[in-house]
């Protein structure tokens, strides 16, 4: 590990008061096939856009080689031999492969294009004509072409930003040999982001860690750690507070009847014959990989959606033709996901959000008097400890914690009777989530009928009495937390159902 | 080599579009200056003679305040609906169809009770904004078509309209050739309140506080501002947020219309295509300038009415009228300028 090809030096990156990159020291070593672990919002893609020039750090160096450079715009890391693989495909759709290929002026291959092309074919398994729409490919074929696009620009080190996650398993499997091979007989340096503890087991020989904007380990030899280390080293060391869950469970609160949505746009199924039901005080887990169904079936539940069959019923009213508006009039709030911009309305003051839950009733209206709404506004931040010092300012001042207490707040102030909390904590430091859990733990002791939609199966299991797994739009297991294991819970979510 | 890099400050201050305006209408002032020494003109002078004529007494305060009045409403009409955070570039095209209403009216309804005809001549000039204003929003909120495109081309539809009546159907015969419909009855115009001013100055005034309470008390506004920050939030909030957009562009047309109408009815008494001298966009600015408050609306439109008044009497001393336009433009100019460094700040990036 002497060839150290790239090393950045105590980079910092900041938006606003969140620090995305907190002094962060990383190395790259030649010919190595690098894993950059975290969870989502640990930092690990700030840190890739630092080093191919999308961002301009505070702070901090970076060395290629030894010798130090500001890395001012992506063409300039091109020309550095820094290039990265987005998520999204930088590819021009209605171009053939091998326009896509030469479109750079940083090409290198523009007089022995077909060897080159046939060189990396070989290696990526890509059995297709140079004249081949780039849009008449598959995903995984246009992944390749990106790649081999960086290489043709001459890259020596390529960053790939989780290029499993759009892959099947036989994908995957052919992109680690073919990544192997760039290292091993072009001696290209790689870096694989991604938050898979299995990818990283296969994929990498040299592992870093990063957590909350930190680079909390570097240049760990892959072979020599354990996985319970790296888990703990990305997830830190949360404390598992057991909650007790013996607290009185009362009546039915909310009753969820066969219901089944297809999206109106495109005609697919989103959810199927869901039927659930939640009683007071009891805290409902509903588990599962993005993209499930969950986000649809909590909006039909919060009324948003109203093109769906089946009916809801909350407090043993049928409100299944009924807008959000009398949802809310019958105690329900709702948590959304998306907390910037579905939950809170970004450009708009502090105060005007405070709001939005109750703005329709009399104790606020019927002229929206300024004196009401900045008194529910300060009873909010008395209550729910939120930093807000300017009520004018805009929404987006405040930090993401403090935006999803006073989401949280205005939500859960009038005491609901039902509560949908899609992703509570995501992208929460460990303090902010454990106050946001306690919040609930209050609503569930005084009575109130949780739904709580999560990834995070921690937390479910802390949390919830019973757990529900959705995959495809179906409802397809249900658990007892007390007695049941996270793996299973995790296997239902891939959709093996035993 | 030090690099810079721009950062948006946490807390703006809240009087910075007061102190952008002030430095901004400075900045102007200087610009003038430059122009009218370059012209051999004394700038000292040429202002302070401006100032006299546009409010140094009574008439010409009249005056100012009456040429105020269409700006000023205007003005109201982009605010309103820039609460959706959408922009009227129309209401040039609105003032125009606002006068249009009043005629239409007029030549079709004759009333005996002048007050009761004055109002709903006015009515018909709001109505007639809001039609202007009906197709832009209406392929707003069914197809997204951008607002700013679809209110500007209905501008050159709505003078092109103008221009057909005054030529054809409603060329008055009495107008030696000249392209303008007949004058209206003397029992319909806004009579002064005393001396020049005219009561559309008192409509100007009412409006005013209609739009700021609209703006910024009401539930309605309210529902605007949570439809204009996002409109996934309004829905999850149970706003109709189409249905306010739509709303704020037909009332914020009407803003624009009764511009019109109130023009017509004080000044001009008929239809012409001297209804309004560029008042749809000099509103455009002065809702800029003022970060779309009503009352900074009023004020600002006050000012930009004085200007236009003391630019257009001091050709008597050989100066062009266009140095009004010019301080107005500048005005905005030096003030988005200022207003930019109170929302962002300069950050130096170190090297290391």
């Amino acid at each position: 590990m002497n060839n150290k090809i790239l090393e950045t030096k105590n980079i910092t990156k900041s938006f606003g008061t969140l620090k995305a990159l907190d002094n962060v020291s990383f190395n790259l070593f030649e010919g190595k096939i690098h894993g950059l672990l975290g969870e989502n919002g640990a930092g690990k893609s700030s840190l890739m856009n630092v080093l191919s020039g999308l961002y301009q750090p505070e702070k901090g160096s970076i060395y290629i080689k030894k010798q130090k450079y500001k890395i001012s715009n992506p063409d300039h890391a091109s020309r550095l031999g820094i290039g990265m693989v987005h998520q999204e495909f930088r590819l021009i759709e209605s171009f053939s492969i091998k326009d896509n290929l030469t479109l750079s002026r940083s090409n290198i291959h523009k007089d022995d294009f077909m060897t080159a092309f046939k060189k990396y074919s070989e290696i990526f398994a890509l059995n297709l004509s140079e004249n081949e729409t780039v849009s008449n490919l598959s995903v995984g074929e246009k992944q390749k072409v990106e790649i081999m696009k960086i290489i043709f620009n001459n890259s020596n080190i390529m960053l790939l930003d989780e290029p499993t996650a759009v892959l099947t398993p036989q994908e995957t499997i052919q992109l680690k040999n073919s990544l192997e091979t760039l290292a091993t007989e072009d001696t290209k340096t790689i870096v694989l982001i991604t938050h898979k503890l299995k990818e990283i087991r296969e994929f990498t020989e040299i592992v870093s860690v990063m957590k909350n904007g930190k680079m909390v380990s570097q240049d760990l030899l892959t072979q020599k750690v354990s996985d319970n280390e790296l888990i703990n080293l990305m997830m830190g060391n949360v404390k598992k507070s057991q909650i007790n869950k013996d607290n009185t469970i009362g009546d039915v609160k909310l009753d969820v009847i066969n219901v089944s949505f297809k999206d109106p746009v495109n005609n697919i199924k989103k959810l199927s014959n869901v039927d659930l039901q939640i009683k007071s005080g009891e805290i409902l887990g509903l588990a599962g990989v993005s993209g499930n169904g969950q986000v649809e079936l909590a909006n039909i539940i919060s009324g948003i959606e109203r093109t769906f069959e089946g009916k809801i019923i909350i407090n043993d009213n049928d409100i299944s033709n009924k807008g959000v508006k009398s949802r809310k009039k019958l105690n329900l709030s709702y948590i959304p996901e998306n907390r910037l911009g579905v939950g809170l309305a970004p450009g708009v003051s502090v105060i005007d959000n405070s709001i939005v839950r109750d703005y329709f009733q009399t104790k606020l209206g019927p002229h929206l008097s300024k004196n009401r709404s900045a008194k529910y506004l300060e009873n909010l931040i008395n209550q729910f400890s939120i930093k807000a010092p300017n009520p004018k300012a805009e929404i987006s001042t405040l930090s993401g914690g403090n935006m999803q207490k006073l989401l949280m707040g205005r939500e859960l102030v009038g005491n609901p009777d039902v509560i949908i909390a899609a992703q509570p904590t995501r992208g929460l430091d460990v303090n902010a989530v454990e106050g946001i859990h306690n919040l609930l733990i209050d609503q569930r002791n005084r009575g109130s009928a949780i739904f709580l939609i999560s990834e995070d199966l921690d937390e479910l299991f802390k949390l919830c009495h019973r757990l529900l797994v959705i995959y495809e739009g179906k409802v397809i297991k249900s658990f007892t937390t007390t007695d049941s294991n996270i793996s299973s819970v995790g296997l239902a979510m891939a959709g093996i159902n035993e | 080599m030090n690099k810079y890099t721009l950062s948006k400050r946490q807390a703006v201050n809240e009087l910075s579009t007061f102190y952008s305006f002030i430095a901004g209408f400075l900045i102007a002032l200087i610009i003038g200056s430059i122009i009218l020494l370059a012209q051999d003109k004394n700038p000292i002078d040429t202002f302070s003679l401006m100032f006299r004529l546009s409010i140094g007494s009574v008439n010409s305060l009249s005056s100012s305040l009456n040429k105020a009045t269409p700006l000023i409403l205007a003005g109201l009409g982009i605010a309103i609906i820039n609460t959706v955070k959408l922009w009227n570039i129309g209401a040039e095209g609105q003032i125009f169809m606002g006068a249009i209403g009043v005629n239409f009216l007029y030549i079709n309804l004759s009333l005996s009770n002048s007050t009761i005809f004055i109002i709903l001549l006015l009515l018909s000039a709001f109505l007639g904004g809001a039609f202007c204003i009906l197709i832009p929003a209406l392929v707003k909120v069914l197809f997204g078509v951008n607002e700013i495109i679809t209110t500007l081309l209905t501008n050159y539809i709505v003078i092109g309209l103008t221009i057909y009546l005054v030529n054809g159907p409603w060329k008055d015969p009495d107008s030696l050739n000249f392209p303008a419909a007949a004058y209206v009855g003397k029992e319909v115009y806004l009579p002064n309140i005393f001396g020049k001013l005219s009561y559309g100055f008192l409509i100007c005034i009412l409006f005013t506080a209609l739009a700021h309470y609209l703006k910024n008390k009401s539930v309605f506004g309210y529902e605007m501002r949570i439809a204009g920050g996002s409109e996934m939030t309004a829905v999850y909030a149970g706003i109709n947020a189409k249905q306010k957009a739509f709303l704020a562009m037909l009332i914020g047309g009407g803003f624009a219309g009764l511009a019109g109408g109130v023009e017509l009815l004080s000044q001009t008494h008929r239809v012409s295509t001297g209804i309004s001298q560029g008042f749809g966009y000099t509103a455009i600015i002065i809702a800029a300038i003022t970060g779309m408050r009503p009352i900074g609306i009023f004020l600002v439109g006050t000012l930009f009415g004085a200007l236009s008044i003391g630019g257009s009497v001091i050709q008597t001393i050989g100066v062009s009228t266009y140095i009004a336009d010019i301080i107005q433009a500048s005005t905005l100019f030096g003030a988005l300028i200022i207003q930019f460094f109170f929302n962002y700040k300069l950050l130096k990036v170190d090297d290391d």
